[in-house]
């Protein structure tokens, strides 16, 4: 092999191109450092960055779909206590029925005041009803109006079901609606409240009928409720889930694009002290030629 | 031979070593020069020609002694010639790098700022209103985002677009230049053709050419070849862009492609040629992409959107107008025409169906957010490449600029003992002159006066 002269113009420019790449080493990695982030740019890491925009995606669908879930189970509470206090009252129309029953046919002012009972825990019912959550009434469907049952107690909502997506082609239907729970129009709660009541003050015997109406329409609202629960367990798990999965994927996310800060250390003071070796070496090495050694 | 001729000898000996030190000096000061290449004395023994008396004789040839018949570039044509080649590769690796870096800053991606946080929000907005669709702030909040994805679009759309304008203007420049140094590299072929003829040999003028050579391959990847004439000719892509004292002309053509002398040209290096594929293909592909993903999400937003009912009942008009990067707009500006009810009702209801499916339209492997992810994918990835290249090009083309340097640059210490080396011979030569002059001082003046 042919020995390479070595002129001023070659060393000058491989002393220069060697302190030029540990400087641009020294300045990506001290990049990489202050930003906090490996992946800066695409370039970075092609792979990395594709598979970190999809993790940003997942990340703030899962964070979306624990919002959609807590909205899902306040509804869904609102619906249990709800049901829970309509079933109380119910419960206390059923002793009045009994009540009325036994007074016997003679005692028109006793039944009469049950009936105000009745027609009282009525209006309570029928309030109860149209309970709203964030304006809504939780039992009329999807209606734009402000209330599923008219004073008369006739059903004004419409059949249309209200969902929260609470995973991926996830979506729990949260609602019931007011004829569901309630009973049908001409034949809900209400309509057999004011019979009872009717009952109650004229026609007695009509009572033993309106007692097994009665506990009908409680085992309905029993059963309503019992669903309610178990879409509020379902929707309470899923939330569960998703917060541990919006974790995971912070971790994931995390090692993908943050940087080891122990690690990078290390790297940026061993870049530096190339750097340093590079500019130690270009300052000594050419500093004599023949020219110091001929007087 | 006289005795008179070895006085001549010593004289022409020192009349060459003084220009070898003539030239070492002129290699010294030009050490830092730019496209300077060493040169050397080329001396020649001349031996006696016989019969002729050297006092009288005309020519210092005629006498037995050295001759300095000018100096020779010590340069390889081989070795410059590659390395043109490979600065030809640099300047389009370079540029094509630097382009695409440029492309890539434009996406600003991965971050919370990027076009796909923009997106992911616009999706959770879907989201808060199906939530709860009555809620006018969910619905105003949701035209925001959605103008905020527009706008994020139009300014990725407009700095693409800057871009490629910037680069038309680079690439008019590095035409310009190229044209310029294509009459250079002319009028300096004629004037060395005619030195050459006359023996005149000017290394400066050669070491002139030779730079412009080497930035004409840096712009244009133009290859060029020595003459025996001493010019050189210099082709792009195979056609002639200058030949001896003439230099066709180079251009851009309307479709962005570099012409020599009127005909279309591809080439594999050369500055220009890396603007001119990044104004043909590179910048017109990713600008395509980033359509195709407005056109996207549109055209998915609009097919659902149309298919619902506002909140007042009324069937859903189109979401977004336009349909390219650069013309998509919100078209919606009053939050109750928001579509989020799949079901019709006559004076609006508070169905969250459509709304719910449109959130959903973030999770598509086909939608708006993969055909982006894609794209960002396709941006990293060239840019990756690109630079990749550069680097390893950039490194091919320092070791054969090295290689040059090292054949035809200047060393110190080469000069140094040079220097020394026609010192000595001129103190040499000066010692004979005296001897002889000494000799004859014997001979002339001592001669017959034994005993006087």
């Amino acid at each position: 092999m042919t020995v390479l002269r070595v002129t001023e113009a070659n060393a000058a420019s491989g002393s220069l191109a060697g302190l030029q790449a540990a400087a641009s080493r020294l300045s990506a990695l001290q990049t990489q450092l202050s930003s906090g982030r490996k992946i800066t740019k695409p370039s970075d890491d092609p792979v990395g960055t594709v598979a970190a925009l999809a993790l940003r995606g997942q990340l703030q669908r899962s964070n979306q779909y624990q919002a959609n879930a807590s909205s899902g189970i306040g509804w869904l509470s609102q619906v249990d206590s709800t049901l829970s206090s309509v079933q109380t009252q119910a419960q206390q129309v059923r002793t009045l029925i009994l009540q009325g029953s036994n007074t016997g046919a003679n005692d028109a002012s006793s039944r009469n005041a049950l009936a105000d009972s009745v027609d009282q825990l009525r209006q309570s019912m029928l309030a109860l009803a149209n309970t709203t959550y964030e304006g809504r009434p939780i039992f009329g469907g999807t209606t734009a109006g402000s209330a599923a049952f008219d004073s008369s107690g006739a059903y004004v909502g419409d059949t249309g079901s209200i969902v929260r997506t609470v995973g991926a082609n996830d979506d729990v239907q949260i609602n019931q609606t007011g004829t569901a729970v309630f009973g049908p129009n001409g034949g809900n709660l209400f309509d057999l409240l004011t019979t009872v009541s009717s009952d109650l003050r004229t026609n007695p015997s009509g009572l033993s009928g309106d007692l097994a109406s009665l506990d009908a329409a409680m085992s309905n609202l029993s059963a309503q409720q019992g669903q309610a629960g178990s879409v509020y367990q379902r929707v309470q798990l899923v939330q569960t889930n998703a917060s541990k999965t919006s974790l995971q994927l912070t971790t994931e996310l995390s090692g993908l694009q943050d940087v080891d800060v122990a690690d990078m250390a290390i790297q940026v003071s061993s870049a530096n002290l190339t750097y340093q070796a590079s500019l130690q070496t270009t300052a000594n090495i050419r500093q004599t030629s023949l020219l110091d050694y001929l007087k | 031979m006289t005795s008179f001729s070895a006085l001549t000898n010593a004289a022409a000996a020192l009349a060459a070593q003084s220009y070898g030190m003539q030239i070492t000096g002129q290699n010294i000061a030009n050490a830092d020069t730019e496209g300077y290449t060493r040169e050397r004395v080329n001396e020649v023994a001349t031996g006696p020609v016989p019969g002729v008396v050297t006092l009288y004789a005309t020519s210092s040839k005629t006498a037995g002694t050295v001759n300095a018949l000018g100096a020779s570039r010590l340069n390889d044509p081989l070795i410059d010639a590659r390395a043109r080649t490979q600065e030809g590769l640099s300047g389009y690796a370079d540029t094509a790098a630097t382009t695409m870096s440029d492309i890539e800053t434009n996406f600003n991606e991965p971050s919370d700022t990027g076009l796909t946080e923009q997106l992911n929000s616009y999706w959770k907005d879907w989201s808060a209103v199906a939530n709860n669709p009555s809620d006018s702030a969910a619905r105003s909040a949701l035209l925001q985002q959605a103008n905020t994805v527009t706008d994020t679009l139009h300014s990725t759309s407009s700095a693409l677009s800057q871009l490629e304008t910037d680069t038309q203007a680079g690439l008019a420049s590095s035409v310009s230049q190229i044209n310029t140094l294509a009459g250079q590299v002319g009028q300096l072929n004629a004037q060395i053709a005619v030195d050459q003829a006359t023996g005149h040999d000017n290394p400066s003028l050669s070491d002139q050419r030779d730079l412009l050579l080497s930035k004409l391959a840096t712009l244009g990847g133009a290859q060029s070849q020595l003459q025996p004439d001493g010019t050189a000719t210099v082709t792009m892509g195979g056609l002639t862009l200058v030949a001896g004292a003439t230099a066709s002309t180079v251009a851009v053509n309307g479709s962005n492609l570099l012409t020599v002398g009127g005909t279309a040209v591809t080439l594999s290096s050369g500055q220009a040629q890396a603007q001119s594929q990044a104004l043909t293909t590179t910048l017109p592909g990713f600008q395509a992409s980033l359509d195709a993903v407005a056109s996207k999400l549109a055209s998915d937003v609009n097919s659902l959107h149309t298919s619902g009912y506002d909140l007042n009942g009324n069937p859903g008009g189109a979401f977004f107008s336009g349909a390219t990067a650069a013309t998509i707009s919100v078209a919606i500006t009053d939050p109750t025409a928001v579509a989020a009810s799949a079901t019709p009702s006559a004076s609006g209801n508070l169905d969250n169906g459509l709304a719910t499916q449109l959130a959903a339209l973030g999770t598509s492997t086909t939608g708006a957010d993969a055909a982006y992810r894609t794209l960002v994918a396709n941006v990293g990835s060239a840019s990756q490449r690109a630079t990749e290249q550069s680097t390893v090009q950039d490194s091919v083309t320092a070791s054969a600029k090295s290689l040059q340097a090292s054949s035809s640059g200047v060393s110190y210490d080469d000069e140094v003992t040079n220097l020394l080396t026609f010192q000595r011979a001129y103190q040499a030569s000066s010692r004979v002159l005296t001897t002889v002059d000494d000799m004859l001082d014997t001979l002339i003046n001592r001669t017959g006066r034994v005993g006087l």
